[in-house]
């Protein structure tokens, strides 16, 4: 009885000292095989300006409201001109800063004069909700100076980004820490 | 952690209080959220119609002001609907947090007995059970899902690549399709048959000089300017010329070209007082008429249409409306079968209407979408069927040609759109200056296989094959591209500008500059210019061909060039 | 007049023309009163030294959890973690990074050359397994966030009957098995998608997230945990990782004396009673049943990997490309027009339908390499479940599971044993 008992408690100890090394195995063995493949500094997503086709999604599709994805402003691109197709609703009767002239929704584009004939476009960012209007008008009429970009402190750098799930033209991608903004001016060349 | 009663009653209410106010939170914070989310405060319909009554009329009274107020009030709404739902959920988190805590101490609190349970149970009998279940119901499962993924085999689309019904005929590895082959003789609308810019016939002259007359068959003055294209149906040719609100249709014989008859447009009920805002140079006689075996009809661009028999006889005579549209009328016009296809473009009003030649009864409208466009219909043939193609703004849309039903629709273009589409057998070509030129394959489902904005013509209508496409600017830059691929095969600088559309005939383009010179290449992916032929006259026009003979429209004078 | 100004501004503007399309339409201004051109901001995102603070928080985070659960023994002691660590990596960090999601990274990193694992994940990926190779599943007692809210509002457990425990217990095989493979082909991290905690960490998601996350907790007040009993992917490798751990969570501290007074209480039924007395079988019986279960597992795994290879082009949809090649076959086919922002976007870049189609057939076979390898594993879990059916050990105290017990330390009260004084 005791004899048999010991060859099942050593048969067990075996089944139990394979199963550990099985087990074992593969949790030693990843970190080698992702040696080459893992990075210190990690991933944060962004939009690719050339990419971009304004459809709106980044605004409705972001996890948090407002949504982390902003309107910027490449001013060396600018034509800064007075009928300015970002500014400017299509169909604008009279140039002003009138609200029935305006086709960002949430006013958060402000207008101010340069010199003649010339006007500076600036975003107010606590203002913008990123539904990429004012980039479809300036793409559309313009020198597509105003683009669309993930601002990143107030992206919460999601594993599985939703708005870069749903972009339709896929413009949406992990880029490296180091590098955490594709700029429109400089990506030129 | 003991309590005493006393504690335990506090608790009670302070869980009970935390907990009615995380459902009030909760359900209003669900109202506010679906608001912003559903019915967005910045598109509300309040707001909207203001915006629309603005438009409508700017000037009236105070409504900027009201725009002004009403947006100030959507976007407040806005914000604050936003912030509302932020610090509603911090206050629904802080409630929550409170009443699990309260209720925690509460269930803590609870003396516990411990009790015995009854029989110990039967483990090797309720394993037993607990396998033949388990068991049973993997069996089920499996077999199940082998039956299903059999059927589901059959139903998964064949992606292999092959079976779609109506390729077209390959020819040594390229795709031609049925080639367009057009009369030889008779050019019946503008750009020639279903408007397609390609001439039927061979031996077209290639070498000619208006100045000097050498090889001019004749040369008659038209007695009122337009730039309508001249067509050509048998042994006459048909032109329209306008003076001031005067439009008259001259039909001439195109072998001497002796005017036989001159038919008036003017004094139509309805026609407008007023002429309508127009380019002066121009006129009213802009749009090419269109002729078939028993008439030929016109219209100009105060809306008049009239439809005549060959001896200049009116048959009927209409006026459809002003089309007022910032540069002027100018869609010519196509007849298939008995009905004359009217493209109607107003700022008002876009549609695509069909009449009837004998008796001038609308047998249809169809309302187009979009903005009123400057170019011409095409008559176009895509799997077997027959349709009149559009290129508009911002949609090419291809109409059923005898019912005028709206087949299919792609989104192309913007901005101001003149030149009318190149057809071939599969694809349809769309191009206007300031946006692109886009290769759309046509029919349901159509989508764009290639584009390009290098070269893109302001007026000029590109003209294609099954092999290539060819289109000039108002540049003066001349361009080939593989009608399939969209490669750019070759481009040549002419220092001209273009405005009339380039012709293939007898396997040659021939491309019109505005000073009148006519440039002829050979048809192919080589660049090799044959001949350059002047007029001697500024020359606008597209010309027809006919029977082995060009017909140019020059500012004031109607060509015949002839070879022999 | 005033009417047609805009119309003659645009038509002037557009004859100041560029041939070329990506130039600019308009030209830069030359300035000429020194106006200087602002620089807009471009904040970076926290220094990724805090995401090595939060590995170094989730390594003490776990040492304190085991001491707690192994040594001190102390339920109180658990529920305090739980509350520190939904606080810290539930509402602070706002749920991610987590090691349940971090099993897609480790996936997308095994099989695509252009995906490089932040190391964080992959140490939020190994660092909880190795504990629970020494010590169980301490990362489910207090330190996973989602863990720790519902245990946190597990107030009233309810038992479920076995079959349906059973049954339910096998969705986290499934949703393992088709996480691993959909981020494996480059298609969805769908247990980040799903997950119903996060939304309620970040007091933000789209009102279904809420909903579904709200509805699970209050199913979880009753029948606790429902997430990691019936969903959670990762749990099945720290069920497997803690069966052949060092030291495990016991109930009682010393000797069991089969007082039968911890039977019932566990919510999660992780409690293995004893089995001294009961019948016994003959022994040729259970042996014969262990070998034929045992033939019966490369049945079952075989018979999983034809499944899912058939399932694959369905699989197949869960990728963009995928979707999108479909509904513009579709609208070819039927012509029903395809509305989707993708397929606009498709159709206005210009991109031919042949590479689109050509695409759709790598992905797709793809598809069909991988999933039988998904379809093997379930069918390899099945076999197994059911062979460790037929083998009964023997018991000679109430034990917990070693692989479904959380070590969340419910049981300790209800054992009246001391623990023995070293004198």
């Amino acid at each position: 009885m005791k004899e048999g008992k010991n060859k099942y408690q050593s048969r067990r100890e075996f089944v139990r000292r394979a199963g550990k090394v099985l087990v074992i195995a593969p949790l030693v063995a990843l970190p080698f095989a992702l040696g080459k493949k893992t990075n210190a500094s990690g991933y944060v997503w962004q939009i690719d300006p050339m990419k971009c086709t304004q459809c709106g999604q980044c605004k409705t599709n972001c996890v948090l409201t407002p949504s982390a994805s902003k309107c910027v402003h490449a001013y060396v691109m600018c034509g800064y001109c007075d009928l300015c197709g970002g500014y400017l609703r299509q169909g604008a009767k009279t140039i002003s800063t009138g609200a029935e002239n305006q086709l960002c929704p949430t006013g958060a584009i402000t207008r101010s004069f340069v010199e003649e004939p010339y006007f500076q476009y600036t975003i107010d960012e606590d203002l913008c909700d990123g539904c990429a209007k004012c980039v479809l008008g300036c793409v559309n009429f313009g020198n597509g100076s105003l683009y669309m970009q993930i601002k990143q402190d107030l992206c919460v750098d999601c594993n599985d980004c939703s708005i870069a799930r749903t972009c339709p033209s896929q413009a949406i991608s992990r880029v490296p820490a180091a590098q955490q903004y594709i700029p429109k001016d400089k990506s030129r060349g | 952690m003991k309590f005493t009663e006393k504690d335990l009653k506090i608790i009670r209410g302070i869980s009970l209080v935390a907990g009615i106010f995380t459902l009030i939170v909760g359900f209003t914070m669900i109202f506010s959220y679906i608001q912003l989310k559903t019915i967005n405060p910045l598109d509300n319909p309040a707001l909207l119609s203001v915006k629309e009554q603005y438009d409508k009329d700017p000037g009236a009274g105070n409504i900027a002001e009201q725009v002004r107020a009403m947006d100030l009030m959507a976007r407040k709404a806005y914000f604050a609907t936003r912030r509302q739902v932020e610090t509603g959920s911090y206050l629904l988190l802080a409630g929550a947090v409170v009443f699990i805590f309260c209720s925690r101490l509460i269930a803590g609190n609870e003396k516990v007995v411990p009790s015995i349970p009854g029989v110990k149970p039967d483990q090797i009998g309720s394993g037993a059970k607990y396998r033949k279940y388990l068991l049973i119901s993997a069996s089920v499962i499996l077999a199940g899902a082998i039956v299903s993924s059999f059927l589901l085999r059959s139903n998964l689309p064949d992606l292999s690549g092959n079976s779609n019904p109506a390729t077209p005929e390959k020819k040594g590895g390229r795709i031609t399709g049925k080639e367009f082959k057009p009369d030889e003789t008779n050019y019946p609308f503008f750009r020639g048959q279903d408007s397609r810019g390609i001439a039927g016939g061979s031996g077209y002259p290639v070498d000619w000089n208006g100045e000097e007359g050498r090889n001019i068959k004749w040369k008659t003055a038209i007695p009122k300017s337009g730039k309508s294209s001249p067509v050509v149906w048998g042994k006459k040719l048909f032109v329209t010329g306008a003076e001031g609100r005067t439009g008259e249709v001259y039909c001439l014989d195109k072998e001497t070209g002796e005017v036989l008859w001159t038919a008036p447009v003017s004094d139509i009920a309805g026609e407008p007082a007023v002429l309508p805002e127009m380019d002066q140079d121009a006129g009213l006689a802009v749009s090419s008429a269109a002729v078939n075996k028993n008439s030929v009809c016109a219209i100009f661009a105060n809306g008049n249409l009239i439809s005549l028999d060959h001896d200049g006889n009116r048959k009927w005579a209409i006026n459809i409306g002003l089309p007022e549209n910032v540069y002027g009328y100018s869609s010519s016009l196509l007849i298939y079968d008995n009905t004359l296809i009217v493209q109607y473009d107003a700022q008002e009003k876009v549609s695509l209407m069909g009449y009837d030649t004998e008796t001038g009864e609308l047998k249809w409208e169809t309302l187009r979408n979009g903005r009123p466009v400057w170019s011409s219909p095409v008559m176009a043939n895509f799997n077997g069927k027959q349709q009149v193609v559009i290129n508009g703004n911002p949609y090419v849309t291809s109409f059923d040609a005898e019912t005028g039903d709206e087949l299919w629709s792609i989104e192309c273009l913007t901005g101001d759109v003149a030149p009318s589409l190149a057809v071939n057998s599969t694809m349809a070509y769309a191009v206007t200056d300031y946006a692109r030129l886009a290769a759309i394959k046509a029919g349901t489902g159509a989508s764009i296989v290639w584009e390009d904005n290098m070269f893109t013509p302001d007026v000029s209508s590109p003209v294609a094959n099954n092999e290539f496409l060819f289109l000039a600017t108002g540049n003066g830059d001349v361009a080939c591209y593989d009608a399939q691929a969209g490669d750019t095969l070759w481009t040549h600088y002419f220092a001209q500008q273009f405005y009339a559309s380039p012709v293939i005939a007898d396997e040659k383009v021939y491309i019109l500059d505005r000073s009148g010179t006519m440039h002829i290449v050979k048809a192919t992916g080589q660049y090799e210019l044959l001949a350059e032929s002047p007029l001697g006259e500024n020359a606008d026009c597209t010309p027809a061909f006919s029977d082995k003979k060009i017909y140019l429209r020059g500012r004031d004078n109607l060509y015949c060039i002839s070879g022999n | 007049m005033s009417k047609k100004v805009p119309y003659i501004l645009l038509l002037i503007l557009l004859i100041w023309h560029a041939a070329v399309f990506a130039q600019d339409r308009f030209p830069r201004p030359e300035f000429e009163t020194g106006y200087v051109y602002p620089v807009d901001q471009m904040p970076r995102q926290r220094s990724v030294a805090w995401e090595y603070i939060d590995v170094a928080v989730l390594i003490m985070a776990l040492s304190v959890t085991t001491w707690l659960a192994l040594k001190k023994r102390s339920r109180q002691g658990l529920v305090w973690m739980s509350v520190f660590s939904l606080a810290y990596f539930g509402f602070y960090r706002e749920g991610c990074i987590c090691a349940v999601g971090s099993v897609q990274n480790v996936s997308l990193a095994l099989f695509n050359n252009s995906y490089t694992i932040p190391l964080t994940a992959l140490l939020f990926f190994l660092i909880p397994l190795i504990f629970a190779l020494f010590a169980g599943r301490v990362f489910c007692a207090g330190v996973c966030p989602l863990g720790a809210i519902q245990e946190l509002t597990g107030i009233r457990p309810v038992k479920l009957p076995k079959t349906v425990e059973s049954i339910m217990a096998a969705v986290p095989f499934i949703y393992l098995g088709l996480a691993v493979l959909f981020a494996a082909m480059e298609s969805q991290f769908i247990i980040c998608r799903y997950d119903p905690f996060v939304g309620i960490f970040r007091l933000d998601a789209p009102y279904t997230m809420i909903i579904f996350g709200a509805l699970l907790l209050l199913a979880g007040v009753f029948v606790n945990r429902p997430y990691c009993r019936y969903l959670c992917p990762y749990g099945v490798l720290l069920n497997l990782f803690s069966r052949f751990s060092s030291r495990h969570l016991t109930i009682t501290p010393a000797e069991c004396i089969n007082c039968r007074l911890c039977e019932d209480v566990c919510p999660y039924d992780a409690i293995l009673p004893s089995n001294d007395s009961g019948g016994k079988e003959e022994p040729a019986k259970p042996r014969k049943r262990f070998y034929v279960y045992l033939l019966l597992v490369p049945v079952f795994a075989a018979a999983g990997g034809i499944i899912l290879n058939n399932l694959a082009p369905a699989l197949a949809t869960m990728h963009n490309d995928v979707r999108l090649a479909r509904e513009i076959r579709l609208e070819k086919e039927t012509g029903v027009e395809a509305v989707s922002k993708a397929a606009v976007a498709f159709k206005e870049a210009g991109k031919t339908e042949e590479e689109l189609f050509a695409n759709e057939l790598t992905i797709v076979s793809r598809f069909k390499k991988a999933s039988p390898w998904a379809g093997v594993f379930l069918g390899l879990s099945l076999g197994l479940a059911m062979v460790s059916l037929t083998t009964t050990r023997r018991r000679t105290g109430y034990v917990p599971h070693q692989g479904k017990c959380y070590s969340c330390g419910r049981c300790f009260k209800f054992c009246p044993v001391q623990p023995e004084k070293t004198v």
